[in-house]
């Protein structure tokens, strides 16, 4: 199999499940007890990716670093910024997230998509196929719902996804291969 | 190329009370007057009310005393989407024993879409999975039921005193039979019911079908009149500087949604109980046959009746349009498929100079002077591969291709107008036999039903000129 260069390492630390079919590039780091399922995409482009503990990374959920759209990737001036992204995050299935901050306890559910310039706070939910590009910080609770992108503020925050993260550490080694975790940082993870 | 499919291109003239313009398949036929029928011509009646989401029917007596209401099921305030009931397990002491605590269940209601919660209001979580939930009460229930008591008894009693009137003038060679009971038959605002229900748009009064039964004393109600205050509670001090938290305000969908309360910030806004749908019958007003009968059921989508359009007429469909230009004849390929069982013989007329249905026509249109024979629909037919020639002759200038029981063939469009969208009608002539005639029992080895002819005016749209 031949691959394009990478122009960072993955480390993927030790406790989280990475299925061999996901495709990561850059930069990547993942913390303990994230799963990251087949066929989701990973790419750190115009800078490295940080992901938290906790977090469920569901089938082609595209998490990308990019370039913004109105800068050529050979302009010199360009500093490379990091995505962060914390604990316990939920990213369904078919997600697009562009944000360069999101907190703790958000979900982003399916065929959504966060631009590049919201910062997700935490225990916010992006509902099924909500686009989010505006340039703001998005208030702890909220929860984006409908075709016209309705704001509602609840009382708690999403519940941790424990239950789920717990079964599919188990399920998901019985039927893919995994990429190799790094207990230090300098060897690249590829299996 | 999909829009030229669109049923809104194709409309059919019903010429009922008023003419309407539609799409076939949103048309019924009446097979016993052989007329079209639309959704405006027919008396709507209620048949059953079901719950759209635990599909449970109702008897209509029930649904009116729980206003129209399901027992079990919610819908969110917020998002008026169903609410779902969720457990979660929490610590409670034992009865017995209160140092200990033991797993319990607690049921909250979710909503799915918008993640709206009981636990939002302040709604503890109950015990029981259904029936726990309770609605706020209003208010103004007590003053409303006092209000709406004392207006029935004054209906009633201005129903009698008119009555009284109408039966005093009448001639004195009047039956006895005609007595107190038969009257209030006749309403308070209406001509009499069955009028009242076939005039489409009429009020129906509230207060009809509550009736004091004959020889209960009718009791005074006494009302007291709205107080009108003078001084109203001031606003408060800081009502122009506070600023205002959007989260809280409730839309005014929201508001409105529980005219009980009208909340204003959304940790008001309870669940209400589920509104019912229900499944309506269709019946011709001219003679009063059923045109479309649904299933009792309200699992099952079937109908006991069904007479619509689409299973008797048959239907024209666009093919493709070539490139319309002002002036210049354009040949369009239409489709006309045949629902029946047995051979249709179709022919089309142009409208003629002054017709009062052909209002919308732009454009010139020559249609094809040969009658066009259409096959029986046969449903087998497409199992059946070696498919017999139909042995149809047709003639190629008109007749395009034919496929079981459709042909596609030309027509010819001369665009009047240089600008907006070209519209053509004409009129579409095809036999009808009616299988619903009585069978004659003397005559035997004879056609078991006439044909007759109907007309229909069909218009089509077909789009603008290409520029």
């Amino acid at each position: 199999l031949s691959e394009e260069t990478e122009s960072g390492v993955v480390k993927i630390a030790a406790g989280a499940v990475v299925c061999v079919e996901s495709d990561i590039r850059g930069d990547v780091t993942i913390g303990a007890r994230t799963v990251v399922h087949p066929k989701a995409r990973i790419i750190a482009e115009a800078g490295p990716i940080v992901i938290g503990e906790g977090n469920l990374i569901e089938e082609q959920a595209l998490i990308i670093n990019s370039y913004p759209e109105n800068i050529l990737p050979d302009a010199e001036d360009v500093e490379p910024k990091t995505m962060s992204i914390g604990i316990n995050n939920v990213f369904e299935v078919g997600c697009v997230s562009q944000a360069l901050k999101i907190g703790d306890n958000n979900v982003i559910e399916s065929k959504a998509e966060v631009g590049r310039n919201v910062i997700l706070s935490s225990g916010c939910i992006v509902g099924a196929c909500c686009q989010v590009n505006t340039c703001e910080v998005i208030q702890e609770n909220t929860v984006i719902y409908g075709s016209e992108c309705l704001r509602r503020v609840q009382t708690e925050r999403p519940q941790p996804q424990t239950l789920q993260l717990d079964f599919l550490m188990k399920i998901l080694p019985n039927y893919h291969h995994l990429k190799k975790t790094v207990k230090g940082n300098s060897t690249p993870a590829r299996s | 190329m999909a829009t030229l499919l669109q049923p809104e291109k194709v409309l059919y003239l019903v010429r009922g009370e008023k003419k309407i313009r539609v799409p076939l398949s949103q048309l019924y036929f009446c097979r016993y007057c052989s007329e079209l029928r639309s959704l405006e011509c027919v008396s709507h009646e209620v048949d059953s009310h079901f719950c759209p989401s635990c599909l449970e029917n109702m008897p209509s007596a029930e649904a009116k005393l729980k206003k129209n209401r399901c027992a079990n099921c919610f819908d969110c305030p917020c998002c008026m989407h169903t609410l779902s009931t969720r457990a979660t397990n929490i610590p409670a002491p034992l009865p017995d024993d209160p140092t200990k605590t033991t797993m319990k269940k607690a049921y909250y209601l979710a909503c799915g879409f918008c993640r709206w919660t009981s636990r939002d209001v302040g709604m503890a979580d109950k015990s029981v999975a259904s029936g726990g939930w309770q609605e706020p009460e209003n208010p103004h229930t007590q003053r409303i039921n006092k209000l709406i008591e004392y207006y029935q008894q004054l209906a009633q009693r201005e129903k009698l005193e008119r009555d009284r009137k109408k039966l005093a003038r009448r001639r004195p060679f009047m039956p006895q039979a005609f007595s107190q009971h038969t009257i209030h038959v006749v309403e308070k605002y209406g001509l009499g019911t069955r009028l009242q229900r076939q005039r489409s748009g009429a009020p129906i009064s509230a207060l009809y079908g509550l009736s004091l039964k004959e020889g209960e004393d009718q009791k005074e109600i006494t009302i007291e009149s709205a107080q009108a205050l003078d001084e109203v509670e001031p606003l408060p001090e800081d009502y122009y500087t506070r600023p205002v938290n959007l989260p809280e305000v409730t839309t005014l969908r929201q508001r409105l949604l529980q005219p009980d309360f009208q909340p204003a910030g959304a940790s008001q806004l309870h669940p209400r109980h589920k509104h019912l749908l229900m499944k309506r019958s269709l019946r011709c007003r001219k003679c009063e046959h059923n045109l479309s009968k649904p299933e009792f059921n309200p699992t099952s989508i079937k109908f006991k009746i069904q007479l619509v359009a689409v299973s008797y007429i048959p239907e024209v469909r666009i093919m493709s349009i070539p490139n319309l230009r002002h002036l210049k004849e354009s040949q369009v390929l239409l489709t006309l498929t045949n629902p029946v069982e047995n051979i249709t013989h179709v022919s089309l007329y142009t409208c003629e100079e002054g017709d009062p249905d052909d209002i919308n026509s732009t454009a010139k249109v020559l249609v094809p002077s040969k009658e066009l024979v259409l096959a029986g629909k046969d449903a087998a037919a497409e199992y059946d591969e070696l498919a017999e020639p139909q042995g149809f002759q047709d003639d190629p200038d008109v007749v395009a291709f034919r496929k079981s029981n459709k042909i596609g063939f030309f027509i010819k469009v001369i665009p009047q107008r240089e600008e907006g969208d070209v519209t053509v009608a004409f009129k579409l002539r095809h036999d009808f036999r009616n299988l619903a005639a009585p069978i004659r029992p003397t005559e035997e080895g004879e056609a078991t039903s006439e044909a007759i002819w109907l007309t229909h005016h069909v218009e089509l749209s077909l789009g603008p000129l290409a520029t």
